[in-house]
């Protein structure tokens, strides 16, 4: 069989847009929707991404869609649902068509046969719902009351990593190693040439404010984002936070923070749609006046000032550090000697000194001696 | 949008407004429309407006496509007009805005969110079949199938026997000649330039062909060429290896599952069979991945399955740079391919060899045959060694090839209008610059204010739009 449905060909294969990967971060914080309720309630919005996601795949025949919620006390993936680990159960899927494995058979027998809807998006949508629901029941009180925010930063390295790895998978593979993908994963860098490269980027429904507790993992996953070329997309609904937004202007995102969330389908389908090939056409919404504040790393809040560890580049809101060892590095830092001592003006007013005293005397024996100068004054 | 997708967009937009209304009342014809024959932007525009609760104006148009990518909002719009599924309208204040055909926006929007009860999405047998069939099967049917029309026409132009062709329906042998893809020359089928072009493209491509040349002739036979054509885009939207019921299709529809079955596009266990299934040509139909590749790609690979050697369903071809080819494969419709432009020489069990020679290249040409089309198929099957290099081909082969085909070809003719005679530079210079956007300008003369272009409808309209101002 493998032989039968060899996919790709080298003919024809230039012309088109690549395939694009649409991972979805959907925050799920209960506490937000429930603030959210009266406008949107999270059911209406789960309808609209889905009709988005039927979208995306609807745009591009090798359109791929990935869905991950990050929950209050977990990030994990809705779609593709989460496989007993057989090594290729999920890779591969284009256009959400399941696999004619032994795994996707029993998962098929799930999806109700509606002849009213197309085959792909029923999968796509079963595998969602269900996993939604699951991860709905098994939300206790205990994890509610544990926390008032969503695991953002978790979410978004499930993102990220997925997509790494079906850019990996997803490509072809040159013949030499057609029958070890594992060892095409291996020297990567070697065969990247050949390869028609997935276009991916992150699409974050985030609802919930206060994210600063997760400054550091997300922002290493904007910097990973980043250097993948990975735009970050955020759709903003509730709250505000500093951190989205970077994440937005620093990989070439788009950041919207609708006023009316009612029409979330009309902000998705005219704003998030078109993929990395489109928007080269088109002018997309971003964030006006983006705040760079950051996080400070001891009490995770938002700093106008902060004081940074000149070893490893943490940031922090006081000054007065236990022991004066960096939180971070356990760099010995003498901040308090820094902050409490007045500015250091003497030296500069010696050096001005001293280049007029330079030009005036043309001796040379005035200068050899740096303690010459002084005497002048 | 692919190659093959686009042959059926240019058949699509060449049908009257009538048939396009029609075939929009179909949820999957919509999408299936949607998925393959539009332009990326398109795809965009249409997504931003359906669910726009008011039209589109074009002001808002314009600024949100940036000011460079003009080019490619006008080409966009070309084929949403063209299609009839976008409609300009102007209000009262003389401001225009653009809307989506009703009919098509509601298909779609259906198709999206899997409302309505139009059961175009095919409806799946209610009873498990008894004589259930496997996608292996279903394969080696599909391929099995196609690959005896391919070999219809290829095998009997080089004289391998005149017994090939025998598993071919008399449907079909009609058909190939209705669309010229062989013609009968001195009482001998001969393949003809564009049953060459039809051999040489993927499998994907070839069944569209075929299939176009098939809805051009329903009329005949008394069939709704809406109907033909729903069915198809329903049968792009179906699960490989799922049994779907008959019940719901119309007479036009079950009279087509027959010679769909003849050309293996769908497999039925018997002629009054309740159930069909549709085999990997249908369900890529509109979609490119996953296309079956018959024996012009893996039939070696699959004929030995015993010896030990690496598969090599990525080509089979070596050419040396003294322009000898060496071809791994015992399939004879590769043979017989290969034949229409070389000069084989030796076979062996699992090789044939031969010489690319001034003579059997200008032969193919004569036959109809491009040496870019030569070019191309030499590349796609290129043997994995000759993949290492860059070109895949030798060059001074490919020039050479090229070579011999200029030798026969001294002028090139381009069909289409000559516009001239403008009353001032000012609009000469206002529709040249529209024609240059559009993409039709061919020719141009400054100083005799004239220039050429292939297609005129739209300037036509653009022309009309200016008179009524």
């Amino acid at each position: 069989m493998n032989a039968i449905d060899a996919t790709d060909r080298h003919i024809q294969k230039d012309e088109g847009p690549p395939p694009s990967l649409l991972a979805i971060v959907l925050d799920t914080n209960p506490h937000a929707w429930a603030h959210l309720s009266s406008t949107l309630p999270l059911s209406t919005a789960l309808a609209n991404i889905l009709i988005f996601i039927n979208a995306h795949l609807a745009s591009g025949n090798g359109n791929e869609v990935a869905v991950i919620a990050s929950h209050s006390h977990k990030a994990c993936f809705l779609y593709p649902p989460p496989t007993p680990p057989t090594p290729q159960a999920r890779h591969g899927t284009p256009n959400g068509d399941i696999e004619m494995n032994g795994v996707a058979d029993t998962k098929l027998n799930g999806i109700p046969d509606n002849p009213n809807k197309y085959r792909p998006f029923a999968t796509v949508e079963t595998a969602i719902l269900n996993n939604f629901a699951k991860l709905l029941d098994s939300t206790k009180v205990e994890h509610l009351s544990a926390t008032p925010t969503t695991l953002i930063g978790g979410a978004l390295s499930l993102a990220l990593s997925y997509i790494a790895k079906s850019t990996l998978l997803h490509s072809p593979v040159d013949p030499s190693t057609h029958e070890d993908p594992l060892r095409a994963l291996a020297d990567s860098e070697s065969t990247h040439a050949q390869r028609v490269p997935l276009t991916s980027r992150i699409l974050i429904v985030s609802v919930s404010g206060d994210l600063a507790n997760q400054y550091i993992p997300v922002m290493n996953s904007i910097f990973a984002a980043q250097r993948k070329r990975i735009p970050i997309d955020i759709l903003k609904l509730a709250g505000d936070t500093v951190l989205l937004q970077q994440a937005s202007d620093a990989t070439g995102g788009v950041y919207m923070k609708p006023e009316r969330p009612e029409g979330l389908l009309q902000y998705l389908m005219m704003a998030f749609l078109p993929d990395a090939t489109a928007r080269r056409s088109f002018v997309m919404p971003s964030a006006g006046g983006v705040d760079f504040r950051a996080a400070c790393f001891c009490h995770r809040k938002v700093v106008d000032i902060g004081y940074v560890c000149s070893v490893c580049l943490s940031i922090f809101c006081t000054p007065s550090l236990p022991n004066n060892l960096c939180l971070t590095c356990g760099s010995y830092l003498s901040l308090r000697s820094a902050t409490t001592n007045p500015p250091a003006l003497i030296p500069r007013k010696k050096k001005k000194r001293r280049r007029a005293g330079g030009t005036d005397s043309a001796t040379p024996a005035g200068t050899p001696a740096g303690s010459g100068t002084p005497m002048h004054a | 949008m692919s190659a093959s997708s686009s042959q059926a967009l240019e058949y699509l937009v060449l049908l009257p407004v009538q048939t396009h209304r029609k075939l929009y009342e179909q949820p999957s014809t919509v999408l299936a429309i949607f998925r393959c024959m539009l332009p990326h932007l398109a795809k965009s525009i249409v997504m931003a407006i359906l669910y726009m609760p008011t039209a589109f104006a074009s002001a808002d148009l314009d600024t949100w496509f940036r000011p460079s990518a003009k080019k490619e909002k006008q080409q966009a719009l070309y084929v949403l007009e063209q299609l009839h599924i976008i409609v300009l309208k102007q209000d009262a204040a003389r401001q225009t805005s653009y809307e989506l055909y009703k009919g098509f926006a509601l298909s779609l929007r259906q198709a999206l969110e899997g409302s309505g009860t139009h059961r175009s999405f095919g409806v799946p047998a209610s009873k498990p079949d008894p004589h259930k069939v496997n996608i292996a099967f279903l394969d080696e049917y599909a391929k099995r199938q196609w690959e005896n029309i391919l070999f219809y026409m290829v095998g009997t132009t080089v004289g391998l026997g005149s017994a090939v062709g025998q598993d071919v329906g008399e449907g079909t042998k009609r058909l190939l000649q209705a669309g010229d893809f062989v013609r009968m020359q001195h009482g001998r089928l001969g393949i003809t330039r564009t049953g060459f072009t039809f051999v040489l493209q993927d499998t994907n491509a070839q069944v569209w062909s075929l299939l176009i040349e098939y809805l051009k002739h329903v009329s005949e036979l008394g069939m709704s060429e809406t109907d033909v054509l729903s069915f198809l885009f329903m049968l792009g939207s179906l699960e490989l290896g799922q049994d779907y019921s008959t019940a719901t299709l119309s007479p036009t529809q079950l009279q087509m599952l027959e010679d769909l079955t003849a050309f293996g596009v769908v497999y039925r266990s018997s002629k009054s069979s309740s159930t069909f299934y549709p085999t990997r040509l249908a369900v890529t139909l509109t979609s490119d991945s996953g296309a079956l590749t018959t024996s012009s790609d893996n039939l070696s690979a699959l004929c030995r399955p015993g010896v030990g050697q690496a598969p090599t369903n990525q080509g089979f071809i070596i050419i040396e740079t003294n322009y000898r080819l060496y071809a791994y494969t015992n399939s004879l419709l590769q043979i017989a391919v290969l034949s229409l432009f070389t000069r084989l020489t030796t076979r062996f069990p699992n090789l044939v060899s031969g010489k690319l020679t001034k003579e059997s290249i200008t032969r193919a040409v004569r036959t109809g045959i491009s040496s870019a089309q030569i070019i191309s198929y030499l590349t796609s099957h290129a043997h994995p060694q000759m993949q290492k290099n860059t070109p895949f081909l030798p060059p001074t082969v490919m020039d050479q090839i090229r070579l011999w085909e200029y030798e026969g070809e001294r002028v090139e003719t381009t069909n289409g209008y000559l516009m001239r005679e403008f009353s001032s530079e000012a609009e000469y210079r206002d529709l040249l610059g529209y024609a240059e956007a559009l993409g039709v300008l061919v020719w141009r003369n400054d100083a005799k204010r004239m220039f050429f272009i292939d297609q005129i409808e739209q300037i036509q309209s653009y022309l009309k739009k200016k008179a009524q101002r």
